[in-house]
This record gives structure tokens, C-alpha cells and sequence, in this order.
């Protein structure tokens, strides 16, 4: 029995979002708030010496584009809000201080399963995180969990 | 001679366990001091693979290989073991509300056993569903020792066992490579295939067993100098 | 520094046991743009039936993104990879802890596959993931 939607949506880019910066102030906050200690992230002196030859975002900074308040439009949704149930990401190449990145965002798979919360539907949305060269930074996996 | 199977197990194949076959041999290899099974059922998610013939990696590693599914019913989750094709046929794996009744007598009709898994658990497991439904017939065996239980989930188990004098396995539910074996079940007689498999789990004797290693306890209580009172 | 060639299957990372405060889940749901009530406020996450106000699983996720990248520390080694699945939220004003296992050691690509999860101190499993890590 599978869940109904349309066919069409899987694999069409539904959202390309504005260029967001990410400053070295940026990085230094999110750092912060991980409690995060890693001298390539937070030694410009250290990081200099390192294999980038600067600070970079730790890799989980990768995932922050899109998220609570900067949640994606469009995203097929079945009952109750999507709530995230995990993220498969590749990792390309590093953030750094000065980087513009933009997000370009497709439906990968939407599929149905039970579990201790009730029947769940879950819907893959997939961004790819390139920066202002084109470089891939990421591709991140997002999985999102509705309650129907 | 006896044999120790982990009866519950999910690699890569199912949609939420990152853990390649291969990898889970080679676990096991590497910690059978703690870990002494002879092999894994393979149960994945909604789905059989009729055609994977893991017979080389049984080679290699000297372990058994074999399969079985995890399916989704009225009843909670299902593990069905000799699966055949006329049960893929019957039944669309896939579909998220099979009849756990039709389920059960069919499946013994054609040869393979349903064993309901952690029937402890909220929503996919029996013993929600007894409180609401009239209980199953026709139940051999349901698995009271699963290794992703939460708290009390297991125990919820055994007392439905005790109370429908069901007999009980036990397995890892590993979707993780190092969380492979940890919890499996032991029979008293050879098991050397599926078949046997069923046929043990009908007849045979068999018991859960746990070889997770003891926890030594995390402090739950909130350290009063990092308290906060959350509003 | 650690070398590809000294790394072997059943290596941990960590245990790292972790603290995590209210404070600590509220900096970070601030500073990464999540500060909506399930985030901030244990009375609003109530309300949504949740048992308390939780840490945003990209909390967790960048603990665990931690968790390798300290293990790889100054080796030149890089996280290529990592996944989470979010079984149970991870509630703040309590023990977690941060466990990892090497896995996988792949020559051909000088690749190794790890093993993450954060449990609760009911050795409940809270987060589950794998990570692959590349060496120069």
C-alpha cells in the first residue's frame, strides 16, 4: 500500500535559495555553542598550519542552512508537521570565512512505515550545498518524519 | 549440539541501518569471545530477497547466514521466517497494515512461522494491541528479549509471555555494526538452515540470550552546581 | 598524530560522557536559527507532547560530527560522510554519552567506517549514525 503523492515531484528541484554568507564571526558563534575546542576550526594560528591554511566551519555547520526558522517551502507534508528524523551527509569541501553558499533542493524518496509513535510517512529532501566557485560543499540528506 | 542465532538483524538493505553484511561477520568474528553465535538471521524491513545468496561470506567467516523479514501488521511488527514465494505472493510485504490473524495462519499454513518482535514496544508491538483487541491465535513464539528496547519494553514482554504461556527468543534488532549479536537465542539442537529454524521454533527447545555487557551506571541525577531551572 | 595504517577494526572514540544543560540547548538553538519553543521551553515543548523541552537533533549531529573530528584530531584525516537517525529526543539536564567504533578499514581507498550513537544513563539509544573518514 503505498502512500499517496506525486510522482512527478521526486527528483524536481523545488527551491533555490538566495546566496547566505558565512563570516568568520559566524563561525566563531557556532563554535561557541558547540562547545567546540578543534584548533582548525578555532585557531586562526593553528588552522594556518592545517591542511586549509585557514579556519574553517566544523562539518556539522553544514546542516544549519535550513532548519527552524530557514525551514524549506514546498516540502510535501501528510498530517502533522515534519519532524526531522535524520540526515545522511557527504561532505565535499570545506566552509570558510567569506563563503557565499546557496542551497538547490529536491524531493529523493517518500515512503511509509510504523513505529512506537504511531504510522509515520517520511519524506527525503535532498540539497546540495555548492559555494560562491560552484564547489560542492555538501550534499545533505534531509529525513523528514510526518504523523498522518 | 547447540546453536546460538541472532534472530533479528537489519543490514544495509533496509532503509534505516546503515550496517553492511560483510561487516556485520567481521564484527562478530572479532568479539565471538563475547558474542558466541553460530549466525544471523537477516529480517529486513517490508521486504525479502528471494535471490541473495550469501553462501561465500558464510565461507569465509564460518558463520550462517540466513533469511527471514520483518513485516508490519494490525498487531505491531512481525518477524517471518521460511519465507516462501506463495507468502509474497499472498502478502504484499510493503504494505504497512497486513492482518497479523491472516498473517500468522497462513504463513504456518505454508510452512514458515510469524513471530510478533518486541511486543513491548508502544504502537508496533502486541502488548498495546491486547489491551484494545482480542488477543491472537495461533501464536508459537514472540520475541521477549530484543536489543533496541527502551526501559521496560522487554519487561512488558515476559509478562505477556508468562501470561499466554507463549515461548520467547530473543534478538539484536542491530541497524549498527557493533550492535550486532549482542542478544540472540540459543536452541538446544543443531540449526543448519531455515527450514530447521522453523522447525526448531515450533518444536524444538530454545531461550533468549543476552551478552550485553554490563553498563557501569551514568549519574542521572542533575549535579546541583549545573542545575537550571527551566521555566 | 594517527596514522591510517595504525587504525583497526573495533578502535573506539570516546566514551565521551557529556553533561548537557538547558543553557547549552538554548545557546545553540539561538545561534543556529531553531530557537522555536520545543528548542527553548520545557512548558511549550510540553504542550507540543513532548516531555520536555529537547536538544534539535542537528545538536546531536554535531556532537557526533565532533566526536570523529576529535578522534581524527591534527591527522589530516577528514569526515567524508556521516548519518543520524533520531530514535528517542535527547532531553537536556541529563548524562549522555558519546560512543563510537571503527568498523570498517578499507585500504584500497585509505577509508574507515565508524559506529556513532548518544545514549541516555538507561543505556538507551538515543541517536544512531555511522561516519566515514577519509586519510590523506
Amino acid at each position: 500500500m503505498a502512500v499517496d503523492y506525486d510522482p512527478g515531484l521526486i527528483g524536481k528541484v523545488f527551491e533555490i535559495t538566495d546566496p547566505v554568507g558565512v563570516s568568520a564571526e559566524d563561525i566563531r558563534k557556532f563554535c561557541a555553542a558547540m562547545g567546540e575546542t578543534n584548533p582548525l576550526y578555532t585557531d586562526e594560528a593553528a588552522a594556518k598550519k592545517g591542511p586549509y591554511g585557514t579556519i574553517v566551519a566544523p562539518p556539522s555547520y553544514a546542516v544549519t542552512f535550513r532548519n527552524g526558522r530557514h525551514f524549506f517551502t514546498h516540502v510535501p507534508r501528510y498530517g502533522r508537521a515534519g519532524l526531522d528524523a535524520g540526515k545522511d551527509i557527504e561532505f565535499h569541501a570545506p566552509l570558510r570565512p567569506g563563503d557565499k553558499v546557496t542551497l538547490s533542493s529536491h524531493v529523493k524518496e517518500i515512503y511509509e512505515k510504523t513505529g512506537r509513535s504511531g504510522s509515520m510517512v517520511f519524506v527525503v529532501v535532498r540539497s546540495t550545498v555548492q559555494n560562491q566557485k560552484g564547489e560542492v560543499v555538501a550534499h545533505i540528506d534531509h529525513r523528514f518524519m510526518n504523523r498522518p | 549440539m547447540a546453536t546460538i542465532l541472532d534472530l533479528h538483524s537489519h543490514s544495509e538493505a533496509s532503509e534505516d541501518s546503515r550496517a553492511p553484511l560483510e561487516a556485520y561477520l567481521n564484527w562478530i568474528k572479532l568479539r565471538h569471545h563475547e558474542r558466541p553465535v553460530d549466525g544471523i538471521v537477516l529480517t529486513e524491513h517490508r521486504q525479502f530477497n528471494a535471490g541473495a545468496d550469501y553462501r561465500a561470506l558464510e565461507d569465509k567467516f564460518g558463520l550462517m547466514v540466513l533469511k527471514a523479514s520483518e513485516v508490519e501488521t494490525d498487531y505491531g511488527h512481525v518477524l517471518v521466517f521460511g519465507v516462501t514465494g506463495e507468502m509474497t505472493r499472498r502478502f504484499d510485504f510493503a504494505n504497512v497494515r497486513l492482518s497479523a490473524q491472516e498473517l500468522i495462519d497462513e504463513v504456518a499454513r505454508m510452512g514458515g512461522l510469524a513471530v510478533p518482535c518486541h511486543p513491548g514496544r508502544p504502537n508496533v508491538g502486541l502488548c498495546e494491541h491486547y489491551g484494545a483487541k482480542p488477543p491472537l491465535n495461533n501464536v508459537v513464539a514472540v520475541e521477549v528479549l530484543n536489543g533496541g528496547s527502551r526501559k521496560g519494553e522487554d519487561a512488558r514482554s515476559m509478562e505477556l509471555v508468562r501470561r499466554y504461556g507463549y515461548r520467547a527468543v530473543g534478538g539484536s534488532d542491530s541497524h549498527l555494526v557493533s550492535l550486532i549479536a549482542l542478544c540472540a537465542t540459543r536452541f538446544e539442537a543443531e540449526v543448519r538452515s531455515i527450514d530447521g529454524l522453523v522447525r526448531e521454533l515450533k518444536e524444538g527447545k530454545y531461550e533468549p540470550v543476552d551478552f550485553r555487557p554490563k553498563r557501569k551506571p551514568v549519574p542521572a541525577a542533575v549535579p546541583d552546581e549545573v542545575s537550571h531551572n527551566g521555566g | 598524530m594517527m596514522k591510517f595504517d595504525a587504525v583497526k577494526i573495533g578502535d573506539t572514540l570516546g566514551p565521551q560522557e557529556i553533561y548537557l544543560s538547558k543553557d547549552q540547548v538554548r545557546t545553540y538553538a539561538r545561534t543556529c536559527g531553531m530557537d522555536v519553543p520545543r528548542f527553548t521551553d520545557d512548558a511549550a515543548a510540553r504542550a507540543e507532547g513532548l516531555p520536555g523541552m529537547i536538544a534539535p537533533g542537528n545538536m546531536s549531529l554535531g556532537m557526533l560530527s565532533r566526536l570523529v573530528t576529535d578522534w581524527i584530531g591534527s591527522s589530516g584525516a577528514r569526515l567524508a560522510r556521516l548519518g543520524t537517525t533520531y530514535r528517542q529526543p535527547v532531553q537536556p539536564d541529563h548524562t549522555i554519552t558519546l560512543n563510537g567504533f571503527v568498523t570498517h578499514v578499507e585500504p584500497a581507498e585509505k577509508r574507515v567506517d565508524i559506529d556513532v550513537w548518544i545514549e541516555n544513563e538507561d543505556a538507551e539509544r538515543l541517536v544512531i549514525g555511522t561516519a566515514s573518514v577519509e586519510f590523506p
